[in-house]
């Protein structure tokens, strides 16, 4: 379902991120290429940037490629295109409930609760609710083209929120998130607390992630294309 | 759960370690649920 050598990178990349990711210090003074820079207020908490913003990451990439195939099915109206719609929007789903349960773990510990209603976690729990509300919807109707085109459309609409709710209302509004409008750090942590080693593996770390989603998202269409064709044999 | 808090208060590169294991308990999740499809399918290739 993969080339084979994109496999194999995918293994020793993420591998390598993930040791890296633990085991690399942080020190007040970066100097060898391994160190990572000490962040005040977080210190080995910063590492969740490398696990943490990659899911972030794969959710809106999921939710884009599912508007992407919605389209497609519109024009085309070919099921298999809903069937990557469709694979699209779970593993979206997946990816932002594991940002969100990741963040709320990382919030305990560095704001002191689950939960805050921070403009950042107040978005995803909406984006949540609008792409969940699209599973309800899919689920509710029985006629196969009819879903396809109602879903088609809902992921066009829920899409357009997308950007809203992830990229510009946390970064506007004061909150507690890295980025916030009140952030000091004036602007996305990316660019300007990290050192160039902390980018090399946050930035190989959202490689090693988005070859996981194409291989996942692969796995999962074909699996959904081969069922529908066989249950509709068997009618 | 005090105590527990308060040791991955003082060694915080366990919660790291806590969310590398949510993020695979995640994906794990999802393969088995792609594993079940496929597993129906071989079932019913086998029945026809």
């Amino acid at each position: 379902m993969l080339n084979k050598y994109l496999k194999y990178i995918l293994f020793f990349l993420m591998s390598f991120v993930i040791i890296a990711g633990i085991s690399f210090p942080i020190v007040d003074r970066p100097e060898a290429w391994y160190h990572f820079p000490f962040i005040p207020g977080l210190g080995q908490l910063a590492k969740i940037i490398f696990f943490h913003v990659p899911t972030a990451w794969l959710s809106v990439l999921a939710f884009l490629m599912a508007m992407i195939y919605g389209i497609k099915y519109l024009r085309n109206q070919d099921l298999d295109d809903d069937a990557r719609s469709n694979s699209a929007l779970q593993l979206g789903f997946v990816f932002s409930i594991l940002a969100t349960v990741t963040g709320s773990v990382w919030a305990k510990f560095t704001w002191g609760a689950f939960w805050h209603w921070d403009p950042r976690e107040t978005s995803i729990f909406i984006l949540l609710l609008i792409y969940g509300s699209l599973f309800a919807l899919r689920s509710a109707v029985e006629n196969e083209e009819k879903r396809a085109k109602l879903s088609a459309v809902y992921s066009i609409l829920a899409f357009l929120t997308v950007p809203f709710f992830i990229f510009i209302m946390p970064r506007i509004m004061t909150g507690l998130h890295p980025g916030s409008a009140n952030d000091d750090n004036l602007g996305p942590v990316v660019d300007f607390k990290m050192n160039s080693n902390m980018q090399l593996i946050f930035y190989l770390s959202l490689t090693a992630f988005t070859i996981l989603y194409f291989w996942m998202w692969r796995l999962n269409y074909k699996s959904i294309i081969i069922n529908d064709k066989l249950n509709k044999k068997l009618i | 759960m005090e105590g527990l808090t308060s040791f991955l208060e003082n060694n915080s590169i366990y919660i790291v370690l806590i969310i590398v294991l949510i993020v695979w308990g995640g994906i794990f999740t999802f393969l088995t649920n792609t594993d079940k499809r496929l597993k129906k399918i071989e079932k019913e290739l086998e029945a026809e």
